[in-house]
């Protein structure tokens, strides 16, 4: 399963660790912006997660020129476009997004539209339309998971059309992303578990899919073993900012990795059912993980081993005849769902969401044969396949 | 200018070949979405008028099918009638030429960045799975493993001979239609 050809690129500044906040003014200054504006969620404004980017930018004489703070869950190009507004109005001149995959969707789609000027974002969708680079563009994610910071990839819904619109260019990727264990110290616990394990997701699928590389590799393999060391420590200490820190890291590199080289049938399955049954994108991963390694096994035999090392640490590696590594990878990502099962009720199965209905099954198989993440699933999936593992997942 | 000079035989052979293979694909889509109820299936749920393209980048060959409705493709030749709903594009004609020649799997060619998808993903995705499920029917099957992750089980020898030989014939009467016209 070696690739003989691969592609890797991330140009993004990572800006990580204790007071990278206080880091945003220079950065900014240094790509000639003034003017930033911010744009976010009224999720985030509650939990007071903006003031620490405010008064960092204050303290260097730096004003912030504009706040939206009305991003929804499900970012429409109305917003887009009302943003947009208000950043040509106030004469902004860069962009900080501050939080979770929505909010930094939104950010990318508004870096868009004041780049390359207009009103409707439509116009852009689609891969490779935009030719030249935006407007300053910085990223503080306040969850830990999505690794949208270093994605190149932005989702809007087109509310008129009822369809979502993807918008694919490296330009989207922002110049700077800001990782300060601050943003992520207040997560309450199932949104850190979920987070978590959609990291932990990104992770090992980008190791074992098609599109592999030695590069993402390492970054796959290096975010694997923080979340393996870090995450249940976090969920007994939620106030310990080199725990948040090592898990917010590890998003970035699993995003890094993924990003690179793509994930498989576990988002495919998590997409369907996030659309369907509307829950949330990170408790799919974690529900949906094991049962798809189980149909990749004999695919994946020897990467999904080589995680053992990652997953369990030297000792219960060396310990586990090279046989049955494989095996052993999935049984340790099963005891980490099962200690937060314990901790937060994290579900494990379809069943245990309380929002799936067993009639709901052929829908989501249906959904999830025509995702995109399908084509980089190393065993080829037929609906029959499809609705196999959503069985198995159901209890 | 420099390449052409020293390779122009190979070079021009290899632009041939992916014309050729994009035309029997054309043609075989066409006929195997006429005969066989699994494509016709997963095809249904395009839109009428739904146009695929398959191209090498910048302006190379092309292959252009429409979804004429009820499951069935009409094959385009190399000129679409309007822009494409879904294009998969090749960067360079010498990764078109690896797939074409079953040298790199579809899902590989993908994985490995030679190609680009631009339109619904979701198209896309379905399209493959007839491109595959075309392969497996119109290659023997040694080939065929090469082409596509997995070779259908579905595909018992005497449906495969059967369908294959109604296919070669339909593909064969299309190109002397076209040498006719
Ligand atoms: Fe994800």
């Amino acid at each position: 399963m070696t690739n003989t050809y691969y592609e890797f690129f991330c140009p993004v500044k990572v800006i990580a660790g204790k007071a990278a906040l206080e880091h945003i003014p220079y950065e900014l200054t240094g790509l000639a912006a003034k003017r930033p504006m911010i744009v976010t969620d009224k999720g985030v404004r509650a939990a007071g997660l903006l003031d620490p980017v405010i008064a960092a930018c204050e303290e260097s004489g730096l004003e912030i020129i504009s706040i939206y703070d009305d991003v929804p869950p499900d970012s429409s190009t109305t917003v887009v476009r009302d943003i947009a507004a208000i950043y040509r109005k106030e004469k902004c001149d860069s962009i900080i997004a501050v939080g979770g995959g929505s909010a930094i969707d939104t950010g990318k789609a508004v870096n868009i539209l004041v780049s390359e000027g207009g009103t409707d974002i439509a116009k852009y969708a689609g891969a490779g339309v935009l030719k030249h680079p935006l407007k300053p563009f910085f990223v503080v994610p306040t969850t830990a998971g999505t690794g949208s910071e270093v994605t190149s990839v932005a989702v809007i819904t087109d509310e008129k059309k009822g369809v979502k619109l993807p918008f694919t260019s490296s330009f989207l990727l922002p110049n700077a992303a800001i990782i300060d264990p601050r943003m992520t110290l207040t997560l309450p616990p199932h949104i850190t578990a979920a987070t978590a394990m959609d990291a932990m997701t990104h992770a090992v699928e980008s190791f074992t899919c098609m599109a592999k590389n030695p590069l993402s590799d390492a970054y796959a393999t290096a975010a694997i073993k923080k979340v393996s060391q870090s995450l249940l420590h976090v969920m007994d200490n939620p106030k310990d900012s080199d725990g948040r820190l090592e898990l917010a890291q590890a998003s970035t590199m699993a995003g890094i990795a993924f990003s690179n080289s793509m994930v498989g049938l576990v988002h495919s399955l998590g997409h369907a059912t996030g659309a369907i049954c509307h829950l949330p994108h990170g408790l799919c991963m974690s529900l949906y993980l094991p049962y798809v390694l189980e149909y990749n096994l004999e695919t994946i035999r020897q990467p999904l081993g080589e995680l053992l090392l990652y997953l369990e640490g030297p000792e219960i590696y060396a310990a586990t005849p090279a046989s049955r590594r494989a095996e052993a990878s999935i049984s340790a990502l099963r005891k980490l769902r099962d200690a937060l099962y314990k901790r937060c009720q994290l579900p494990r199965t379809l069943k245990e969401t309380g929002k799936v209905s067993e009639d709901q099954l052929d829908h989501i198989a249906e959904m999830a044969l025509d995702d995109g993440s399908i084509m980089f699933n190393p065993k080829e999936v037929s609906l029959k396949d499809a609705r196999a593992v959503l069985q198995r997942a159901w209890a | 200018m420099l390449a052409k000079r020293i390779q122009p035989l190979a070079f021009q052979a290899r632009r041939l070949y992916v014309e050729l293979m994009f035309q029997v694909m054309g043609r075989a889509l066409q006929a195997v979405s006429e005969v066989d109820s699994e494509v016709q299936g997963e095809a249904q749920a395009l839109p009428k008028g739904f146009l695929f393209e398959m191209m090498v980048m910048p302006e190379g060959a092309k292959l252009i099918v429409e979804h004429i409705g009820n499951g069935r493709f009409h094959y385009h030749g190399g000129s679409a009638p309007r822009p494409a709903d879904v294009s998969i594009k090749f960067k360079h004609i010498a990764h078109a030429f690896l797939v074409l020649s079953f040298q790199e799997k579809t899902a590989v060619a993908f994985a490995n960045d030679r190609m680009l998808v631009d339109g619904d993903v979701s198209y896309a995705v379905r399209m493959t799975r007839i491109l595959n499920r075309l392969e497996s029917f119109i290659l023997p099957k040694i080939i065929a493993k090469r082409a596509v992750k997995e070779y259908p089980e579905n595909l018992h020898l005497p449906e495969k001979l059967i369908s294959a030989a109604q296919i070669y014939l339909k593909v064969a009467t299309h190109f002397v239609q076209t040498a006719r016209a």
